[in-house]
């Protein structure tokens, strides 16, 4: 009896896992359980494999699986026994169940959809325990009464047909006294007509609709002959037990008492759920700062990966290094001594030159080709000393090394050929060289000014007026460049700015920076292309160029009419 | 490079700087920029002289056919004058009081003043005494000398447009006013309603007479 009441068929037939909650555990399984309904064997569930999970208890049964199986839900069971067996009995575990804390059919049925909240228009996930789908995962809002009561009052027709449900489930909500039902009397003939009839039994005359709220109405199975036979006082209608044939009893009790003191259908469902206040501004503030911060968990561990690479980049270094100088070693060494080599040694020292290839273009492909393998910071005694490697290491990187006899580092510096070069190009390509432990741009800024101490022909930085750092050689220097500049339109005449950036070998934004500059001395004047009357081919001025002219105003006199 | 004067078909000698494309370009250089801008301000007062032109236009740069062409355009070397530029050179004659902003409260177009207004007002008056001078001596003869009592009166029209060409003809009408002021101020003319409008009553210089 209990069992009819207390229990909910399930389809059997599903895996176990789908049919939990989305915030359900599922926490020890048996098999070859038999279960009794008080202290009556229930003959339709003997053989069948028990789940207990965070919230609710299964039951499958394994003959018939679609028909037999239930579950019960965890808040029913008011205490436990345990039974350990003896001699052909079983262990058993016994649940003593109370309806103190019964929660009403209907939410059960609700919460597998998914609901907007009244209060911040928030879609609820289905698919939740009931206790957390009966609140706003979001604002923490109790979901709106009149949706459960419409609910229930199209269900009854439902849990009149459906045999399966208990049909008493939703009477002890109520109070005692109406479970009485308030008998509907014929207008015609005075006979006292059952609640749910429309017409009068005796007469058919149309009865006037039942008074009262659709809870009354619900309780008509009530009348029927099961339930109000069922005696509350019982105790043994009041238990189930859980007769365990194959074992396992211990660990399935464990886990069952775990549940039970977990409380997993008081506690609300989400993230927010400990932090007592839910409701209004506070709450959802709340729930958007914690998903952050499980945000700010999930990425930092998701890093740690990186961490650990940045980790390793020293010993790459190191390895590098090591194979370099040995590899420097031992040709060296073969080199030295070309005549005192036996025939052993001269097939050594014709398959060595392959390998040592072979392992620095490896280097080379894993970013280690260079020839000082990049200094780093724990190399380093002090600051000053690490700024000033740094500079060293910066200066062969734009002038290429003194000795430059590695064929990696062949074509030179990255000013050999050029006199000026932007910061931000200096920056990737110097870190594009060290490839490993790769420089920040605060550190770069402050190794720059040591640049002129280390590099021949000193290069110096400068800032042009848009903000633009450039790097460059003496040549470049603000007199230096004026003058060339001068002279070349003093000898060829008028030059547009490509024509001067093609001359000198330079961007054509960074020459036209430069070239402002100049025209801020006054040595040169311009001819912008704006004003030209009529665009044709004859005419150097391309619409929207600037051509530029040794400064022809300083000077001028008036030779005109006078 | 070598660049040269160069005489326009209104017999107007241009300065060698006019046939420089830089000329036409405004300097960002401070010092190259006045330099040019005093230069295109003694072009165009010397060509409105040479011309008798009394108002520039900042569109008088973008369209050909009017007065300026030969001054704001250089077909030769196909350079013009921006309106922007032309705009900041008016600008900088009307600072410097070598025009203004006629009609007032704008800055599109100005009255050049090739002659200044106390220029134009001894002009007026010299012009005047000659005009009484001749018509004095034609009737009476030699009697009255040039300097006679007479006080004449003359409408604005009579000024401006005279049938024999005169040294004030199409003089602009706030020019005009603006010498009257000058001469009122020193007793020797005073701005009279008469029937055809406006006129002028001119006195005899007082310390002449």
């Amino acid at each position: 009896m209990a069992l009819q009441k207390f229990s909910k068929s399930v389809d059997g037939t599903i895996p176990i896992q789908p049919l939990l909650y989305n915030d359900e555990e599922l926490s020890a399984s048996q098999d070859g359980v038999g279960i009794y309904d008080g202290l009556q064997k229930s003959p339709l569930h003997q053989s069948g494999t028990v789940h207990v999970t965070s919230q609710r208890l299964f039951y499958i049964d394994v003959l018939k699986k679609a028909s037999r199986s239930f579950y019960l839900e965890l808040s029913h069971v008011s205490q436990t026994d345990y039974y350990a067996g003896l001699f052909t009995s079983s262990p058993k575990v016994t649940l003593h169940l109370s309806s103190d804390n019964f929660v009403p059919e209907e939410s059960t049925q609700t919460g597998f959809e998914s609901w907007e909240c009244e209060v911040c228009a928030y879609r609820n996930p289905p698919g939740l325990s009931p206790s957390a789908a009966r609140i706003c995962g979001l604002c923490g809002v109790p979901r709106s009464l009149p949706g459960k009561t419409s609910s229930s009052s199209v269900e009854i027709p439902q849990s009149n047909a459906t045999s399966s449900l208990p049909s008493s489930a939703s009477t002890s909500v109520l109070p005692k006294h109406p479970r009485e039902p308030s008998l509907i009397t014929c207008p015609a003939c005075t006979f006292l007509n059952h609640p749910s009839m429309r017409a009068c039994e005796i007469c058919a005359t149309p009865l006037p609709k039942a008074a009262g709220d659709p809870h009354i109405a619900k309780s008509i199975p009530a009348t029927r002959p099961a339930t109000p036979g069922f005696d509350d006082n019982d105790p043994d209608s009041k238990t189930i037990k859980l007769s365990f044939r194959r074992g396992g009893d211990k660990a399935f009790y464990a886990a069952l008492k775990r549940s039970l003191k977990g409380r997993a259908w008081e506690v609300a469902p989400s993230n927010v759920a400990n932090d007592g206040v839910r409701s209004g501004i506070s709450g959802i503030m709340q729930a958007v700062e914690t998903s952050a911060q499980n945000r700010d968990i999930n990425m930092s561990n998701a890093l740690e990966d990186l961490e650990a690479l940045m980790a390793k980049a020293k010993d790459m270094v190191q390895l590098a290094a090591e194979l370099n100088e040995r590899l420097t070693a031992s040709s060296t060494t073969t080199a030295n001594n070309p005549y005192s080599s036996s025939l052993s040694l001269l097939s050594s020292t014709s398959t060595e030159p392959e390998e040592a290839t072979f392992i620095r273009s490896s280097l080379s492909q894993l970013g280690l080709q260079m020839e000082n393998t990049p200094v780093t910071l724990d190399m380093m005694k002090d600051e000053r000393e690490w700024m000033e490697q740094l500079a060293r290491e910066l200066a062969n990187v734009l002038q290429g090394s003194a000795k430059a006899n590695l064929p990696s580092s062949a074509g030179g510096g990255m000013m050999k050929e050029r006199g000026i070069i932007a910061l931000d190009e200096v920056w990737g390509g110097w870190n594009r060289a060290r490839g490993v432990a790769l420089i920040p741009p605060s550190t770069f800024l402050q190794v720059v000014p040591l640049l002129p101490a280390f590099t021949n022909p000193t290069i110096t930085s400068r800032s042009l007026n848009s903000g633009l750092a450039v790097l460059h050689t003496p040549p470049y220097s603000r007199a230096a460049f004026a003058a060339r500049v001068c002279g070349l339109l003093a000898l060829a005449g008028p030059k547009s700015t490509t024509e001067i950036a093609q001359e000198e070998g330079m961007t054509i934004s960074l020459t036209a920076e430069m070239l402002n500059i100049v025209e801020e001395d006054g040595d040169v004047c311009r001819d912008d292309g704006r004003c030209v009357i009529q665009e044709n081919s004859k005419d150097v001025l391309v619409l929207g160029e600037v051509n530029w002219w040794a400064n022809l105003f300083l000077g001028y006199t008036w030779d005109g009419q006078q | 490079m070598a660049l040269s004067t160069y005489t326009t078909t209104t017999g107007f000698l241009l300065p060698s700087i006019h046939s420089a494309p830089p000329f036409f370009t405004q300097q960002p250089h401070p010092a190259s920029l006045s330099i040019a801008t005093e230069q295109w301000i003694q072009i165009i007062l010397k060509y409105a002289r040479h011309r008798r032109l009394f108002t520039v236009r900042v569109e008088d740069s973008e369209v050909s056919g009017n007065d300026w062409d030969e001054i704001l355009r250089n077909e030769r070397i196909n350079r013009k004058l921006i309106p922007s530029y032309l705009s900041y050179i008016l600008a900088q004659m009307v600072s410097q009081k070598l025009a203004v902003y006629e009609p007032p409260k704008q800055d599109r177009s100005i009255l050049i003043y090739w002659r200044l207004p106390e220029e134009w007002a001894e002009v007026l008056y010299e012009w005047v005494r000659l005009l009484e001078a001749l018509w004095f001596n034609s009737i009476i003869h030699s009697q009255v000398s040039s300097t006679g009592n007479l006080n004449t009166i003359m409408t604005f029209y009579e000024i401006t447009d005279p049938p024999v060409e005169s040294p004030l003809s199409g003089l602009p009408i706030p020019l005009l006013r603006q010498a009257i002021t000058l001469l009122s101020k020193s007793n020797r003319a005073q701005i009279i309603a008469i029937s055809e409008g406006e006129g002028v009553r001119f006195f005899p210089t007082t310390g002449k007479a």
